[in-house]
């Protein structure tokens, strides 16, 4: 312990920045007596000697870690410099690829330009020139007396190197030459010894690319393979590159130089090629006469004098639009085109160039089409997102060419799957009422902001108004049978069916105020399963009435107490009888069966439901229905009646019966005859039919002497 | 010059011409290296140098090995220009290519503007005499209407292949020294020729 606290204030001692070696070690010494001592001394400085080293160690073994961490990042981040600025680099050279590609895609640098043509384009023309100019003026400054090269509009620089000239006798190397590969010439200039400005090369020559004869050296006596020969008569001259890479790169720089001007030449006769000239006659005139010949440019010349160069380049230009989704420009290039060669062109239409410019326009027009008919198809891949919005623009280009039909086909059809995707998003839980309700929300407020959509895209257009309704329908008959499917199931009750077909209608209305009226179809696609459910529910209830006729005591019922009471007055009243406080007997009496009670509020319920159903077509069943189900329940009291062992109940019996004619029948027959406006005739005739049991009544009721109770009741209430 | 020319053996120029595909690169490479390239591949234009013995004295042979499809006719007009005996070829199995000999003879003549310009007409894949088209007879009746030698060869079994090229030097060494007699070697006077062509005509 002791010795550690030495060892930490001989720590501290040694750290401090005064700390004197010799006048340390004279104090010890002279605090210290004897040998050993000292020794003991000597053995803690040796081991903070140690210490010291291993924690020195340990330290620069840290150090060392953390360097080597670093300089893993350090490299990390260099290759991902590296990636960038490689990134950089072909972005560069891919936009200036795209440059040259136009420049001379688009230039033909003996073109002169139109007076005539007087658009944004020329503006943009003259920026490229200038552009283009000034690119070439900074190579060629190193050039003395190169300049006039500038002349020339439209030259573009391909290639540049240093070449080594031989002597084509003896091949032996004469001078350097710096080599200059233009679009449509090869510029030689010589090297200026001794240069100190920026001119560093000598204007010698120049050879137009269509008249020199590059030939790649293979085999000159073994001087390998790094040659190439120009023989522009009367020079030959041999030319040593620096290796046979360079070499080939030359020979393909000039070749593909070579070709991209007798394309562009080529192009140019194209445009201006008259019918004369048959194609074998072309072929000959063109191995035999050089294009300089004078006699061929006299002929191009006069051919077409008339045509403005915008209409010449019109089809390339139409490409570029089209390649850059530029279609409103492309669409304006087309009916500039239509319209110039109608005006200017009606007179000659046998004109082969004339034709030809037609021939192309109406391939650019189809394309254009394609393009824009690509645009509105739908494709799994592809987003939905914009909706029929996203559609707009093509659609409206589409009508401005003529092609409404095929443009109102591919609409709808995107109008099918936005439809679908909508709703495949609506997912079935709880409620089926709540369910149907979405489905038919989202189903008829897409169809209505499709139907707006449509009256915009084809305003006044009968065909295609046509052909959305048809759509219409057929996207209607598939949402019903979906509805069919999900809802009309036998254990669906009625009045879900009732509630679900009822939003559906009022959803379905809302159409109507865009001229679209699609209620017919709805009902009618509806109305065989309606019809089928409105049946079985007529089933199940007569059973049902037949069960609980079975099991009918003909008590009255007992409500337990005055709040039952109070609460089931209330119940009917709101269901429409608000007669039944006559019924009441004592405390908490009805003077009803509860199978009575209970019929009529089923079928009163029922009567609600098909009202609410109600269609002309539907009619028929929906009497049936009522008039069956309340028929069983009058063949129960009939039966009830003639039933001996219920003699002594028939009064009561019979009060019922007058509750169900006169009270139940009669408020359903009201309702019936409000909600559809005539009477029922069912309804009527089971009135007629069931009257006598009303007329037997009094004369029971005299037989069986017991006439006072009702009255009773009615006193004592 | 004149010390260079001593010292460098005499050099003859011969140009291969004819329609593509024919076997221009294919005798060439066969006369230069003794080897037969099967795969075709179109020459753009090609020219090798190679020193051999002309009846015992030792010369350079400079042969331009053309493209059968130059876009350019005064590119054309260049390869003809810089040559001074033309090896004319065609395919004994392709009656275009013998059609077109007509052509290029007529382009070289203009071009030359020598009725006797050193020139061979040669028909070229002589072994696959089973897909002939064009018959000797017929080549042979052209080959006399331009006064010209015709010779036929195969690339492949290097048949001739020699042949055509030496009788073309001979030809180019025999028009040098007669020129070189009649001019002194100085200028080139086509007087001569002219009056050549005016005897034919």
């Amino acid at each position: 312990m002791s010795k550690s606290n030495m060892a930490d204030t001989f720590s501290t001692v040694v750290v401090r920045p005064d700390f004197n070696p010799e006048k340390y070690v004279n104090e010890l010494t002279r605090k210290c007596i004897g040998g050993q001592e000292l020794q003991q001394q000597r053995q803690k400085i040796q081991s903070l000697a140690d210490e010291t080293s291993v924690l020195l160690k340990k330290n620069v073994y840290q150090n060392y870690m953390q360097f080597i961490e670093t300089a893993k990042e350090i490299s990390h981040l260099e290759s991902e410099m590296y990636e960038l600025s490689r990134l950089l680099n072909e972005q560069n050279s891919l936009l200036s690829s795209l440059t040259t590609m136009s420049l001379l895609g688009d230039k033909i640098p003996s073109t002169v330009e139109s007076e005539e043509a007087v658009d944004a384009n020329q503006v943009d023309e003259e920026k490229e020139e200038e552009e283009r100019r000034r690119k070439l003026a900074a190579v060629l400054e190193k050039v003395e007396g190169a300049m006039a090269i500038l002349e020339v509009p439209g030259r573009v620089l391909l290639h540049e190197g240093t070449l080594m000239e031989l002597d084509p006798m003896d091949n032996k190397p004469i001078h350097q030459i710096q080599a200059y590969l233009l679009n449509d010439v090869l510029m030689l200039a010589t090297w200026i010894q001794n240069s100190r400005g920026p001119v560093r090369y000598k204007f010698q020559t120049t050879y137009e690319l269509g008249s020199l004869a590059v030939v790649n050296v293979r085999d000159l006596g073994g001087l390998g393979d790094s040659l190439f020969k120009l023989l522009a008569f009367p020079d030959t001259r041999v030319f040593r590159c620096s290796s046979a890479k360079l070499k080939r790169e030359w020979l393909d720089k000039c070749d593909h130089a070579k070709k991209s001007r007798l394309a562009q030449e080529q192009q140019k006769r194209d445009n201006t090629a008259t019918a004369d000239r048959s194609p074998s006659k072309l072929a000959k005139s063109e191995s035999l006469d050089s294009p300089s010949n004078p006699f061929e440019d006299h002929n191009d010349g006069p051919a077409e004098p008339e045509l403005p160069e915008w209409l010449v380049e019109m089809p390339e230009d139409l490409d570029v639009c089209i390649a850059q989704r530029h279609f409103e420009d492309a669409y304006n290039l087309i009916e500039r085109a239509r319209d110039f060669i109608d005006k200017n062109c009606s007179n000659h239409m046998s004109d082969p160039v004339i034709e030809e410019i037609r021939r192309k326009l109406d391939a650019r027009v189809k394309s254009l089409i394609e393009v824009l008919m690509k645009e509105l198809e739908v494709s799994p891949d592809k987003s939905l997102q914009g909706g029929l919005r996203a559609a707009r623009r093509a659609v409206r280009l589409l009508n401005q060419l003529g092609r409404s039909t095929q443009a109102c086909d591919l609409f709808l059809k995107l109008c099918t799957s936005i439809l679908k995707v909508q709703l495949k998003r609506v997912k079935r839980e709880g409620a089926t009422v709540l369910y149907v309700r979405q489905l038919g929300g989202i189903f008829f407020s897409n169809l209505t902001d499709m139907a707006r959509e449509f009256l915009r895209a084809f305003p006044n257009s009968p065909n295609c108004a046509s052909a959305f309704v048809g759509w219409a329908g057929s996207e209607l008959t598939h949402l019903t049978s979906h509805l069919i499917k999900q809802v009309f199931m036998p254990q669906s009750s009625i009045s879900t069916l009732a509630e679900c077909v009822t939003c559906v209608r009022d959803q379905c209305d809302q159409l109507c105020e865009l001229g679209i009226d699609l209620r017919y179809q709805l009902d009618g696609q509806l109305r065989t399963p309606l019809i089928r459910a409105l049946r079985d529910s007529r089933e199940k209830l007569v059973d049902a009435v037949k069960l609980r006729g079975a099991e009918d005591k003909w008590h009255p019922l007992n409500l337990q107490n005055k709040a039952g009471l109070t609460k089931f007055i209330q119940e009917m009243s709101d269901i429409g009888i608000a007669s039944i406080h006559t019924y009441v007997t004592g405390e908490c009496w009805i003077n009803l069966t509860s199978n009575t009670v209970a019929f009529c509020k089923l079928y009163l319920a029922l009567v609600e439901d098909c009202l609410c159903l109600a269609t002309a077509e539907l009619l028929y069943t929906i009497d049936e229905v009522l008039g069956d189900v309340f028929h069983a329940q009058l063949k129960h009291v009939e039966a009830s009646l003639k039933n001996d062992k219920l003699r002594s109940e028939s009064k009561f019996i019979q009060k019922n019966a007058v509750f169900l004619l006169d009270t139940l029948l009669t408020i359903v027959e009201h309702c019936y005859e409000e909600k559809l406006g005539h009477k029922c005739t069912r309804l009527s005739s089971l009135q007629e039919e069931y009257a006598w049991i009303k007329k037997e009544g009094p004369k029971q009721l005299i037989n069986s002497s017991k006439p006072i109770t009702k009255y009773s009741s009615s006193e004592y209430l | 010059m004149a010390k260079k020319l001593n010292q460098q053996p005499a050099l003859h120029k011969v140009i291969m011409v004819g329609s593509g595909g024919v076997g221009k690169s294919a005798l060439t490479l066969q006369f230069m290296y003794d080897e037969f390239v099967e795969d075709y591949e179109p020459t753009k234009a090609d020219s090798y140098r190679k020193k051999v013995v002309l009846d015992g004295e030792e010369v350079q042979i400079d042969i331009l090995d053309t493209a059968g499809q130059e876009d350019y006719a005064a590119i054309r007009d260049n390869y003809f220009r810089s040559g001074e005996g033309f090896l004319c070829v065609f395919s004994i199995t392709e009656d275009d290519s013998f059609q077109a000999t007509q052509e290029f003879r007529e382009q070289i003549l203009r071009v030359k503007n020598d009725e006797n310009i050193p020139f061979l007409l040669v028909g070229n894949k002589s072994d696959l005499d089973e897909k002939r088209k064009v018959t000797l007879a017929e080549a042979n009746s052209r080959a006399q209407q331009w006064n010209v030698p015709y010779v036929e060869t195969s690339a492949k079994t290097r048949e001739n292949v020699d042949k055509v090229f030496y009788d073309l030097m001979r030809e180019i060494r025999s028009r040098k020294m007669e020129d070189n007699k009649t001019n002194n070697g100085r200028g080139r006077d086509k007087s001569k020729r002219k009056k050549l062509k005016c005897v034919i005509l």
